[in-house]
């Protein structure tokens, strides 16, 4: 799909299911496109990804041995730059947050899948892949301070959750607390964030929406969910839409939190420092909501803040 | 002593052992208070008065006994007669038998004390010498009475010759003095201890002095008469010695002694007596102390019963409503426990509802993923089809025109031989084929597992009916396929079966339960076996697992309702307790064996035709 990919070098993707006829039909679907892997399981295509790199590995959750997030979590370790997709049937909550946190993926494909979306989201997948492989082939560069320490915007109805956070975190990180999403909205206005640690709902109000948007327009901010009201349905939006970097549960751990923050924070300057990174954490524009509504409105203050973050930075 | 309440202790064995132990060492206290009293009172009594009096009165008799052999031996001495020597010897036999009384027998005073022994001895000794002085002296008395009456009576025959040859002149005065000597002879020869011997002498001399100018006859008669004289006074002296000498033993002072000695050792006796007598006085004046405190414990004891009885009998007034009241609480407890539980059950179907809606999703949404995928590029590739379709018709239709040049039909069938070559034609037909046999494979599959649904759920049967338990179980698999593939492997072993009377549905949910069960017990890869067999009135059923088993502790409680093992939020511990209701609603029992670290097997057994029709409404919120 994407014109820009070298035609010489093809990408190389990497598909994993138990059920060998999800892999014919895939055949069919990508033949032409890319080079093309085939592995019945999780340690089938552990043992093919020590010998060969890919660009994108798409797995299924549920096969014998290992699980598609048990692959995709050793695959992180050994091919780092491989976009993960996961293509699952039925949605385990604690699954799909180990996902998210553990393997960092790039989407999750609910079974049964469509044509159109599969082939887009790993076209996707390929470019981010390549971008990020340029970004990497560039040379590392270690992350350094610009200016003034971004901060950490946290948005809850419980006004006790940002104190407890700054407690966790210590004064060297600035901790800014929005109670609505008008709120939010206004203080990212204002301040320079780099990582919103939000709840699923904010007076209820979905936060997805907002997530998304910003992830849309300001691909650089990292967001972090903390919720105690954790489903399957919303966590997949939440990755699919919002690229969301981790998502964990109430009640907060210390230790949890602050390595969740601080990592989030890390993220955040590496994506600031090499844009081309930007594509791997791309989203699914979530669907618009008419203009009129307030949440329309808020997206459209949204997406004026991106000259607003662009100065800052 | 020992009425004392045994002091609260905390832990309750030590309790236990000295309640058991308390009767029998109450028992043995009460035997040794006894036992000191009878003691202390048979002290008391061992003075005993009559002993005491028979001996004293044993003394005397020995004392008069003495006396009358004193007496006795003293008329031996100055009468010849056979009655008294009689006497003498009834008093020895008697003073004997006393004698021996005072040794031996009840009255015995031997061995009281060495006092009493020496002095017995000493008195015994005399006395049996008294009766060697006894003997000798009677049997000499016989001897020397005989001789002394020989003498006494010749004396006077002698004094007779003696006047008659005396001369006239002197005849008076020699008659006077003979007859006084024949008086004072006798007198000698008489009296028990006679005094006269001088005045004999005397008498003697008198005549002797006569005698010068007497006749020969005169002095010979004279002499003779003197002679018979000393012969009496001789004879006299001795048994008066003899009798002196026996009666001079010291029989009464040393009885006397003997007497003393009994009396102090009386008096000892008497002495220690009368200790004891003190002892048991203070004795009796303790256990009369223990009495009253025993009795004053009761007393408080009794109180206290009272008191306790009183608040017992108020209490039992108030009982009534008490138990109302609980009553009430009670049935308040169970309505809301019944509630809860029947939201458990509720809860627990949900949840493994939701497991078994999760596993048929994935079994459903991979089939389905592929079928729907498979028909999206079918249609695609139709497009590539069509116009090759298009291009070789056009080709055909040049073909068929006559006017049609050969340059524009070698163009339109080079166009459609590119089409086809560029879409790769016979592979992608034959692929289509493939992905068209994929795509029935997944709709067969899918179709199979709606089927299967609806087997298990029997949503479209009558409630109760004739079920093969056969189907059931494959139903029940096939169900929870998805949690077994890949990973265990059943073995099974199905008998042919007659048709049971059951809730095929609640059925279908203990075999579901029993497999997800051991599917959770297996880690890794295991076995399931599940053999069926007809009995003689039902089926049985086991099912074996080689997964983990478990301890005897959990195997006892696995049907408790909210037993489980797994951890808090996993597990609403009823599908087990929910397996052994239905079954029991059936009529059908349910075991289970486990050896932990081997696996389980449960084993069912069904009866063939229910005792009752209807359904308890108890079960009623479980079936499926």
């Amino acid at each position: 799909m994407n014109e820009t990919a070298e035609p010489t070098a093809r990408a190389r993707v990497l598909f994993v299911d138990d059920e060998p006829r999800v892999l014919t039909t895939m055949r069919m679907l990508f033949r032409n496109r890319y080079e093309l892997h085939f592995s019945e399981s999780g340690a089938k295509a552990l043992d093919f990804l020590r010998s060969t790199p890919v660009d994108v590995i798409v797995s299924d959750q549920r096969m014998p041995g290992m699980t598609g997030i048990e692959l995709l979590r050793a695959a992180r370790e050994l091919n780092p730059d491989a976009m993960r997709i996961l293509l699952t049937g039925y949605s385990d909550l604690n699954a799909i947050i180990g996902s998210i946190n553990e393997g960092e993926i790039f989407r999750f494909v609910n079974k049964p899948w469509s044509n159109e979306d599969l082939t887009q989201t790993v076209a996707r997948a390929v470019t981010a892949a390549r971008a990020s492989a340029d970004a990497t082939r560039a040379g590392d560069t270690t992350p350094t301070s610009l200016g003034a320490e971004p901060g950490i915007l946290v948005v809850d109805d419980d006004p006790r959750v940002p104190a407890q956070i700054q407690s966790i975190l210590g004064d060297a990180i600035r901790v800014l607390s929005a109670t609505s999403m008008d709120d939010a909205v206004s203080t990212l206005e204002r301040e320079r964030i780099g990582v919103v640690v939000s709840d699923t709902r904010v007076q209820d109000q979905a936060v997805i929406g907002l997530i998304s948007t910003l992830k849309q327009h300001h691909p650089e901010l990292v967001s972090v969910i903390l919720t105690e009201r954790a489903d399957a349905g919303t966590a997949i939006d939440l990755i699919n839409q919002g690229q969301i970097y981790r998502f964990i549960t109430k009640p907060l751990h210390e230790s949890q939190c602050k390595i969740t923050v601080s990592s989030a924070l890390r993220q955040h300057q590496r994506l600031s420092q090499a844009p081309q990174l930007l594509q791997r954490y791309e989203v699914v524009a979530a669907p618009e909501p008419a203009p009129a509504s307030t949440t329309g409105r808020l997206m459209d203050r949204i997406r004026s803040l991106r000259s607003v973050v662009k100065r800052l930075m | 002593m020992n009425g004392r309440p045994n002091t609260v202790r905390k832990d309750g064995d030590p309790q236990m052992t000295w309640r058991k132990l308390l009767p029998p060492l109450a028992l043995l206290l009460a035997a040794g208070a006894i036992g000191l009293l009878a003691f202390l009172a048979q002290r008391t009594q061992a003075v005993d008065n009559t002993l005491h009096l028979q001996r004293l009165h044993q003394i005397r008799v020995v004392d008069a006994l003495d006396v009358g052999l004193n007496r006795a031996v003293t008329q031996v001495g100055v009468s010849t007669m056979v009655n008294v020597t009689n006497d003498r010897a009834t008093t020895t036999a008697q003073l004997g038998d006393a004698l021996n009384a005072l040794e031996q027998g009840p009255t015995s005073l031997r061995g009281l004390s060495p006092a009493l022994d020496q002095a017995l001895d000493t008195f015994l000794d005399t006395v049996e010498s008294k009766f060697e002085l006894a003997f000798d002296f009677e049997a000499r008395n016989i001897l020397v009475n005989q001789r002394l009456i020989a003498g006494i009576d010749a004396v006077p025959v002698m004094a007779d010759a003696v006047l008659a040859a005396a001369d006239t002149a002197t005849h008076d005065m020699v008659a006077g003095l003979l007859r006084q000597l024949r008086t004072e002879v006798n007198t000698f020869g008489v009296v028990q201890t006679p005094v006269n011997e001088d005045r004999i002498h005397a008498l003697l001399t008198q005549l002797d002095a006569l005698a010068p100018g007497q006749s020969e006859a005169f002095v010979g008669a004279l002499r003779s008469l003197r002679a018979r004289s000393a012969d009496v006074i001789a004879d006299k002296q001795e048994l008066v010695g003899r009798l002196g000498n026996f009666l001079a033993r010291p029989t009464a002072p040393q009885l006397h002694a003997v007497e003393q000695a009994y009396m102090d050792w009386h008096g000892t006796q008497v002495a220690v007596a009368n200790q004891y007598r003190s002892w048991l006085a203070a004795y009796a004046a303790i256990l009369l102390l223990v009495l009253a405190w025993l009795g004053l414990r009761l007393r408080r004891s009794y109180r206290d019963l009272d008191r306790a009885n009183a608040e017992l009998s108020h209490a039992n007034e108030h009982l009534e409503e008490q138990v109302d009241a609980r009553t009430h609480d009670l049935q308040a407890a169970l309505k809301e426990l019944q509630a809860s539980q029947a939201q458990l059950i509720q809860s627990e179907k949900m949840a493994s509802l939701g497991q078994m809606v999760a596993g048929v999703a994935h079994e459903i949404n991979t089939p389905l993923g592929y079928a729907r995928s498979n028909a999206e590029i079918v249609r695609t590739s139709l497009a590539d089809i069509r116009s090759l379709v298009d291009a070789q018709s056009r080709a055909l239709n040049l073909l068929t025109q006559d006017d049609a040049s050969d340059d524009d039909i070698a163009q339109s069938v080079a166009a459609a031989q590119g089409i086809a070559e560029s879409i790769g034609a016979s592979e992608l037909v034959d692929e289509l084929d493939t992905l068209l046999g994929d795509t029935d494979h997944g709709l067969a599959q899918i179709s199979d597992l709606v089927g299967s649904l609806k087997d298990f759920s029997r949503v479209d049967r009558s409630r109760t009916d004739l079920f093969d338990v056969n189907d059931g179980l494959e139903a029940a698999l096939k169900i929870c396929h998805n949690q077994l593939k890949h990973r265990i492997e059943v073995v099974k072993s199905y008998a042919q079966l007659p048709a049971i009377e059951c809730s095929p549905s609640q059925l279908n949910q203990v075999f579901l339960n029993l497999f997800n069960n051991a599917a959770q017990a297996i880690e890794g890869e295991g076995k399931l076996y599940i053999h069926t067999a007809p009995g003689p009135r039902g089926v049985a059923i086991r099912i074996l697992d080689t997964g983990s088993g478990m301890a005897e502790d959990v195997r006892a409680r696995i049907f408790e309702p909210f037993f489980t093992t797994k951890p808090v939020g996993k597990g609403t511990g009823l599908g087990l307790s929910i397996v052994f209701r239905i079954i029991e609603d059936h009529g059908g029992h349910i075991d289970v064996r486990s050896t932990p670290g081997k696996g389980s097997e449960f084993a069912i057994h069904l009866p063939l035709k229910q005792a009752r029709p209807e359904t308890p409404p108890a079960t009623e919120a479980l079936a499926a």
